[in-house]
């Protein structure tokens, strides 16, 4: 059988059966998923899978629970390097750990975490600057294998470009006081890797679970179409303390969202947020 | 010739000033918005030197941000930039060609999105761009490229100078399919 033409009724309609499909038997909700971002990850998974259709996608998802976790991880896209993005993490350290250090205890979430890299480099920052003890860190993500890596705190083991992102976000040691080496692969210290509580959470079906002084949320709803980024901008609100910090990706935006009215931007920190309402 | 609803512009770094001369021949009413991938560097500053002659505003998009005529919307660094309807959509997804933002990226979601209502303009020199133009092309969107060195069947070739009267005959064409 020949594969559809790209964009055609037929593809179209293929994409509709596997969302559905993936839906009704377990679950998952890909429907709302911005359409332009998914087609080209679907179809990139293709080309790896060495399938022909969506069609034949949807009977392996359907068959076996691993094609699934295959297919999530997929849309879940590549890992991203510790400290990816240093102005991110530098500007968190000099606007939003000293209003923290004011508060008795603090509960942090992280959104989305994936395999955890971000998770690990954000654990790092509040133990160097001695907010360790005091916070409890939650990350979430809604694939559970994802999660499985994260939980094991290894990463692929740091490359130079990380230890100088590392510094430039103003970290204070060395990155590899952190981790121990273990082949290719560079495994937190022990401390880091059991303060973290990773937790199985889809931001597009699951409610909100507990009242947070910050969420970080950057760069996930990329992957949701507008109508579903609004209703996790929802959620992310609610969750959120009143005076407490949302941190989003650097090009999202919460202008045309919801609770917009609610947030102050924090000037010259791409994109972190104050709830103030 | 199907009314244009949006018009692509893809180009490599080292297209820059030619880039730079192409937008000030944009009409200052533009009747759709224009969006824009040159491959840059993670740091390097483009939507300032990029406006500076255009008639029109150049902006770095935001995500899901809504794309409006008249203006020029610039693909920032690290991500790609694909169309959704009438927004803009974000990704993160690896680099092709080496590159993100990708032109081929763009031009496909473009081509999906609008259909025959997308015009494209390429500045060759790359290889990332081609896949893009030939599925616009089978859209039945109007392709045309600066400085080719292959000849690509349906696709027009334009000298730098002759941007101008292309856009115009984009724009003309627009104008009277649109206006009852």
């Amino acid at each position: 059988m020949s594969p559809p033409e790209r964009g055609s009724e037929l593809e179209q309609l293929e994409l509709e059966l596997l969302l559905e499909a993936v839906w009704r038997h377990y679950g998952f909700d890909l429907r709302d998923h911005a359409r332009p971002l998914l087609l080209r990850q679907l179809r990139r998974y293709l080309r790896e899978e060495r399938l022909d259709t969506l069609s034949a996608l949807q009977g392996r998802v359907l068959h076996d629970a691993d094609a699934l976790e295959g297919l999530l991880r997929a849309l879940a896209g590549p890992p991203r390097p510790l400290f990816a993005d240093p102005a991110f993490f530098r500007s968190f350290r000099e606007r939003v750990v000293p209003v923290l250090r004011t508060w008795p205890s603090v509960r942090v979430w992280h959104a989305g975490c994936g395999s955890g890299e971000e998770t690990y480099a954000l654990a790092i920052l509040l133990m160097e600057e001695g907010l360790w003890g005091r916070c409890r860190l939650y990350a979430s993500d809604s694939s559970e294998g994802l999660l499985a890596d994260a939980r094991t705190g290894a990463v692929p083991l740091p490359e130079e470009e990380e230890a100088r992102h590392y510094l430039e976000a103003g970290g204070r040691r060395a990155l590899s006081d952190y981790y121990t080496r273990d082949g290719n692969w560079a495994v937190f210290a022990r401390p880091l890797r059991e303060g973290i509580f990773f937790t199985q959470h889809n931001l597009a079906t699951d409610g909100s679970f507990n009242e947070f002084q910050v969420v970080l949320c950057r760069d996930t709803l990329l992957a949701y179409n507008r109508a579903l980024s609004h209703r996790v901008h929802k959620r992310l609100y609610e969750s959120l303390s009143r005076f407490g910090f949302l941190c989003l990706g650097r090009k999202e935006s919460i202008s045309s969202t919801p609770h917009a009215a609610a947030y102050e931007e924090i000037e010259d920190s791409g994109r972190v947020f104050r709830r103030v309402a | 010739m199907s009314p244009l609803g949006l018009l692509v512009v893809g180009a490599p770094r080292e297209a820059l000033a030619e880039v730079q001369a192409a937008l000030s021949m944009l009409p200052t009413r533009m009747p759709v918005p224009v969006v824009l991938v040159v491959h840059r560097g993670r740091h390097e500053v483009l939507a300032g030197p990029l406006g500076h002659r255009c008639p029109l505003p150049v902006v770095e998009p935001d995500d899901k941000q809504a794309l409006l005529p008249g203006r020029v919307y610039l693909a920032p660094a690290g991500y790609h930039l694909l169309v959704d309807g009438g927004c803009v959509c974000l990704s993160r997804e690896p680099a092709e060609h080496g590159q993100r933002p990708s032109i081929d990226a763009l031009f496909e979601s473009a081509s999906e999105a609008h259909g025959p209502g997308v015009a494209g303009l390429l500045f060759g020199g790359h290889d990332d761009g081609w896949a893009g133009l030939a599925a616009l092309r089978e859209q039945g969107g109007c392709a045309a490229v600066i400085h080719a060195e292959e000849e690509t069947d349906g696709v027009e070739r334009v000298p730098l100078g002759g941007v101008k009267d292309w856009l115009a005959r984009l724009v003309s064409g627009t104008r009277m399919k649109v206006l009852p």
